[in-house]
């Protein structure tokens, strides 16, 4: 009996498998023409010094050469790469606050929240585009104006007119200053949680209410209630908007090192420029890498 | 034990007898004695804390949403000023001279109708392709076992992680050779919609990610009952799955227009005209010089350039705004359901 059943269902899952290749049959030939082929022809270009010409690339391979100039002959790409990964390191784990706490706000009810939530997810439409970095004051101008004219547009220093509103003139310098910093920052970090508010609110949906009452018949206070429910179950989201946030802000065409890529581009130099974007893409990978490694020992995962 | 030790048994024995025409105060305070010193601090300690946080998320909530509104109505407030208002301190927000001229400048600079429509074209069109290709794949990595699976799905990994510089230029050189030389594929729709067409457009890894866990969270039963009445799996997919997914399909689909809509990097590689929005806007700064400023006629400082970008960055946001104020709730209620999380 159990033998005829065996027989049966081998074709059976066989068949499936095959049906399975079909359905990510056309991916799969897409990726090999658009993905993997060209990856591994940038691959390539890393160790070669190539140049376009009709028919395509052509080069001659020079080994590490593109590599030792990246590190050692290029004064602006440690320096770029160092920012980027500092501003990483500071900036991430500040929106990931941030957008906790937001979607902690939001997923309580008041008046006005559809609206609350309307605003807060706005940046999601915007700020992957050429307007955030018009409104963030980096625009790439070639023309008669410098890019500070249009920062002074955004960063009028919005803390100092609130201070003055209030009323305070004469305070510390350095005080100012340091709140100043955190204020111009808090446009970047609010425009850049869009998605890990979303991601956040949707998991904080998701905690049962078994948990909620439990938590409301022994009495937790909202603090308790934070620690103690809403992180353990809204932990392995943490790790999800981490990865995000890490990789928005590492792939992002406004950030230094990838203009810098550009750059070496636009001067044909596909050589170096892949070098550049191999060692910066393989750092990248390092730091998912290890965060993940690091964060699945501090996550909750609900067993069913 | 203090809870047990009740001196007035009669009234609280009542849960009669609370509620009966007594005033909420009065309930409160029949509660309130029959608990220990602990209870009434955790009591009054919420009621305090009830009463103040409100007040305090209001005032966070406005600040931060002022924060996120202020390009936007700066946005709005420059778009519609004359070029003097730049120059004039008593104008903050409101201008004095309400125009369209600036705006209908800037369209002219963006050539902004012909633009729309390519950018239009181009957005939905690769869209729309994408989502069904990348739904057909997570369908496929969700619900099939094969051979390999792993180290594919790896793959789609991968394509969230690369970022689209690296293989900028092999791309470029397909496209520019495209079957060996055969076509120069460089400055049309193609080097968009082949792609796409084979879920491998702008963030499409991501997409059929989102979709694997989407199908993922599907009951089984669903297929099953289809399987046993006969019905392929194709057919299956197409007669079963996607009725269920409707709304998920609209969330990833919406997402998916904002990216093709703000994407300039991967449209820059390939088109060498700004055909598209985002690369007009890119390079807004250009044109401008070209339209206006190198003309004689026209004197503008640095600082009242500002209003021509404004209205360009008013100009390409609209349509977005528009989208989002009317589905506004499939961006936000549909993540959850589309399965990103869990």
């Amino acid at each position: 009996m159990a033998n005829e059943k065996k027989q049966i269902k081998m074709p059976y899952e066989k068949r499936k498998a095959l049906y399975g290749y079909g359905f990510i049959g056309l991916w799969m030939i897409g990726t090999l023409i658009w993905f993997l082929y060209p990856l591994a022809n940038s691959l390539m270009y890393s160790f070669m010094d190539v140049r376009p010409e009709k028919g395509g690339m052509q080069g001659k391979w020079v080994g590490l050469d593109n590599y030792i100039y990246v590190f050692t002959g290029d004064a602006n790409y440690s320096k770029y790469l160092v920012n980027v990964l500092v501003e990483t390191l500071w900036k991430t784990p500040l929106i990931i606050i941030f957008s906790l706490f937001i979607a902690v706000i939001l997923n309580q009810k008041f008046k006005g929240r559809t609206f609350a939530r309307a605003v807060f997810f706005l940046p999601v439409i915007i700020a992957t585009g050429p307007v955030y970095s018009i409104i963030n004051g980096n625009i790439s101008s070639s023309g008669a104006s410098s890019a500070g004219q249009f920062s002074t547009m955004f960063s009028t220093d919005l803390m100092g007119e609130l201070f003055q509103f209030i009323g305070l003139y004469g305070i510390n310098e350095n005080i100012q200053k340091m709140v100043e910093a955190v204020s111009n920052n808090i446009f970047g970090i609010v425009w850049n949680a869009g998605i890990q508010i979303l991601i956040f609110l949707a998991a904080l949906q998701n905690i049962p209410v078994s948990a909620k009452e439990a938590a409301q018949m022994e009495g937790a206070t909202a603090w308790e209630y934070f620690w103690k429910i809403t992180l353990p179950y809204v932990s392995p989201m943490i790790l999800a908007c981490l990865i995000f946030t890490v990789i928005d802000s590492f792939t992002s065409p406004d950030n230094a090192v990838m203009g810098r890529v550009l750059d070496m581009q636009k001067d044909w130099q596909y050589g170096y420029a892949a070098a550049m974007a191999w060692v910066y893409f393989i750092i990248v990978l390092a730091a998912v890498g290890l965060i993940t490694v690091i964060l699945n020992h501090f996550i909750y995962y609900e067993v069913d | 034990m203090s809870i047990f030790n009740k001196k007035e048994e009669p009234v609280t024995e009542g849960g009669h007898i609370v509620g009966n025409g007594l005033s909420k105060k009065q309930i409160r305070q029949i509660h309130m004695r029959n608990m220990n010193k602990e209870e009434i601090a955790y009591l009054k300690r919420k009621e305090a804390i009830d009463k103040v946080w409100p007040i305090a998320r209001f005032f966070i909530l406005f600040g931060l949403c002022f924060i996120i509104l202020y390009p936007l109505i700066y946005m709005i407030s420059c778009a519609f000023r004359a070029q003097e208002d730049m120059s004039d301190p008593t104008v903050m927000w409101i201008p004095r001279h309400l125009t369209l001229k600036i705006i209908k400048q800037t369209m002219n600079a963006m050539n902004f109708w012909h633009t729309l429509g390519t950018t239009l074209f181009l957005n939905i069109g690769c869209s729309l392709v994408q989502v069904v290709t990348c739904a057909i794949t997570g369908y496929g990595f969700a619900r099939f076992k094969f051979k390999g699976k792993n180290l594919l799905f790896g793959i789609v990994l991968m394509m969230i992680l690369v970022p689209n510089q690296i293989i900028a230029i092999p791309q470029y050189m397909e496209f520019r050779y495209f079957l060996f030389g055969a076509f120069n594929l460089i400055d049309t729709p193609f080097t968009m919609y082949l792609p796409a067409l084979m879920a491998n457009g702008i963030r499409a890894g991501l997409m059929i990610f989102i979709f694997r866990q989407f199908f993922k969270g599907l009951p089984k039963e669903l297929e099953d009952a289809a399987y046993l009445d006969g019905c392929g799996p194709f057919r299956t997919f197409i007669q079963v799955m996607i009725p269920n997914a409707a709304s998920s399909f609209l969330t990833v689909f919406l997402f998916s227009v904002v990216w093709y809509w703000n994407d300039y990097y991967v449209s820059s590689t390939f088109f060498t005209n700004n055909s598209t929005i985002a690369l007009m806007l890119k390079n807004l700064n250009t044109l401008l010089s070209l339209e206006l400023f190198n003309s004689a006629t026209v004197e503008v400082s640095p600082r009242e350039q500002i209003i021509w970008m404004e209205a360009g960055c008013l100009l390409s946001v609209t349509p977005l705004l528009v989208m989002y104020t009317f589905l506004q709730k499939y961006f936000t209620e549909g993540i959850e359901r589309s399965g990103l999380v869990g």
